[in-house]
């Protein structure tokens, strides 16, 4: 971590110029330090890679994985393998990717003792928590983008673009199929973002890198396990994970999108919460040692 | 540290106390309920059964199937509504080279998850094993065995109105008397819509043992003493089932008789 690459501030020096760069100022620090961070080029390079062997693997498999969905045409069907790593990543995987920035992105201010001398640069409260925030959700869609593409892109070039069995027996077109298997990767992002929000608030709140990360994830298993209960059904709409699986009903006939709709609420509502929670919590704080 | 793992445990219990709240304050909400599924399976399986079909090198459309079921979850007394793996579904469909069982449809198993999802296994006696043999006589995965779909938690909810009737066997498959001749014999009704009930007639050789009247629920097992003791020196025992809810077995039933 190199928060003290803020040293290298532009200095102002005419007053017409000050507002504007002093809008865009902390995101630039922001993404700056980003770039020079080990674990984010780490993880991006995992997200690059790591599908890649995933493909191979599975590949290799006699005995196709039944239990998930698309998981029984996954070893003779490209787009059925790219949807098993689908359901796979949305288990805990997206959370993770992206609160490794945003659950450290503010408590790594705290760690370093870093605060004061980020706030003493010409720079709100208010300007840097939305740096902050534009940083760790921008991290979260390149990240996304990346995984998605080297799946697919690894899973229909090693297992092959045969037409596709949809979620209603039909006979899924190659082509179609690619642009659904595109599409359902995309809808990960409402929730993926929302993710981003609760590993922020976190972040803010705990002080602490480990926590900010950690965190999320566990908190996204155990809403995991409370949506696959059969009794609490009546809850499942209010669960962040919940979103992970409205991509179903792409691939059914006659397509639904519902879950879609309602999924993309709750995302933003968990956002909302979490990024007020966070941003209050950080205005209040009195920042005086570091 | 310790404020922090403080602050976790109070906003699990927080999460926990909130979903028992939803769920004491609720019913039957969930979003799986029997016709959604009977709506998605059936179209689900004339899609794979036509596949299978094209696999095996004859023309079969998904419509021409028409495909009927009845879906039914952990027996008669329960709701049809929720997730598990206790959905049963009885289906019947048109191909004129498959002819349905006398009952009329095959029994089909299900296990729905809460995310509307859902795993089916197939009857094998009516759309085979495992694996199939294409046209071109190699091994291929047979499509309808095993399957999976998922049905829209906003669609159609009301009632599709299909209903069969309960089929009843003859469970026991030897008649063991006692020291006086009596005897008993076990009858099993399956999923159906209002259970069985009947008449059933027992001769043993020559002889008219008389009839016994049987009324089961769906889903259930019942044992029946035979009306008198079975005759020094027969054979056999023969049941005549006859019917007045449900469907029985279409010939008489035949059963040794142990220790004879």
């Amino acid at each position: 971590m190199s928060a003290t690459t803020t040293a290298a501030a532009p200095v102002d020096t005419s007053p017409a110029t000050r507002r504007h760069p002093g809008a865009l100022a902390p995101l630039r620090w922001e993404i700056r330090k980003l770039r020079a961070q080990y674990r984010a080029k780490a993880v991006l390079i995992g997200a690059l890679v790591l599908p890649v062997i995933v493909v191979v693997v599975i590949q290799g498999q006699s005995r196709p994985p039944k239990d998930t969905l698309f998981g029984r045409f996954a070893t003779d069907n490209g787009f059925a393998l790219s949807l098993l790593v689908l359901g796979f990543a949305a288990q805990w995987v997206l959370p993770l990717l992206t609160a490794v920035v945003a659950g450290d992105i503010f408590a790594s201010e705290d760690q370093h003792g870093t605060w004061k001398t980020v706030l003493t640069r010409s720079t709100s409260r208010a300007q840097l928590f939305w740096a902050k925030t534009l940083t760790a959700c921008g991290f979260a869609v390149i990240v996304l983008a990346v995984l998605a593409t080297s799946t697919i892109v690894s899973s229909v070039l090693i297992v092959g673009h045969q037409p596709l069995t949809g979620l209603s027996g039909q006979t899924i077109p190659a082509a179609e199929a690619l642009r659904l298997v595109a599409a359902s990767w995309a809808t990960m992002l409402p929730a993926m973002l929302g993710f981003t929000c609760l590993a922020i608030l976190l972040s803010v709140w705990s002080r602490n890198p480990a926590v900010g990360i950690a965190a999320p994830v566990v908190i996204g298993m155990v809403m995991q396990l409370v949506g696959a209960l059969g009794g609490v059904e009546a809850i499942r709409p209010f669960l962040l994970t919940t979103p992970f699986e409205a991509w179903h009903g792409l691939f059914a006939d006659p397509r639904f999108t519902g879950p879609l709709t309602e999924g993309l609420i709750t995302s933003a509502a968990w956002c909302a919460v979490c990024l007020g929670a966070a941003f209050v919590m950080l205005r209040r704080r009195d920042i005086t040692g570091g | 540290m310790r404020r922090t793992i403080l602050v976790i445990l109070a906003a699990l219990v927080a999460v926990i106390a909130l979903g028992s709240a939803v769920v004491a304050t609720s019913g039957d909400t969930s979003t799986v309920t029997r016709p959604r599924l009977e709506r998605s399976l059936t179209t689900n399986f004339a899609n794979q059964y036509a596949d299978q079909a094209r696999i095996q090198g004859r023309r079969i459309t998904p419509a021409s199937l028409h495909a009927k079921a009845m879906c039914d979850k952990a027996g008669a007394e329960n709701n049809d509504v929720g997730p598990g793996g206790d959905w049963n579904c009885l289906m019947s469909w048109t191909d004129p080279e498959v002819p349905m069982p006398p009952e009329g449809y095959g029994k089909f198993e299900l296990n729905v998850h809460s995310n509307d999802c859902y795993t089916v296994g197939s009857p094998s006696k009516l759309t085979g094993f495992l694996t199939m043999t294409d046209a071109e006589g190699r091994e291929v995965t047979n499509p309808v065995f095993e399957f999976d779909g998922c049905f829209d938690p906003n669609g159609d909810n009301t009632p599709t109105g299909v209903v069969f009737p309960s089929l009843l066997a003859v469970a026991s498959t030897t008649i063991t008397p006692d020291a006086h001749g009596n005897a008993g014999v076990q009858l099993t009704c399956g999923s159906g819509a209002k259970g069985c009930a009947g008449t059933i007639a027992v001769t043993a050789g020559d002889t008219k043992l008389g009839t016994m009247p049987f009324h089961l629920a769906e889903e259930s097992t019942q044992t029946l003493q035979l009306p008198a003791p079975v005759p020094d020196g027969a054979a056999e025992v023969t049941f005549t089932v006859q019917m007045s809810t449900g469907v029985g077995p279409p010939k008489p039933v035949t059963l040794p008789v142990q220790g004879s």
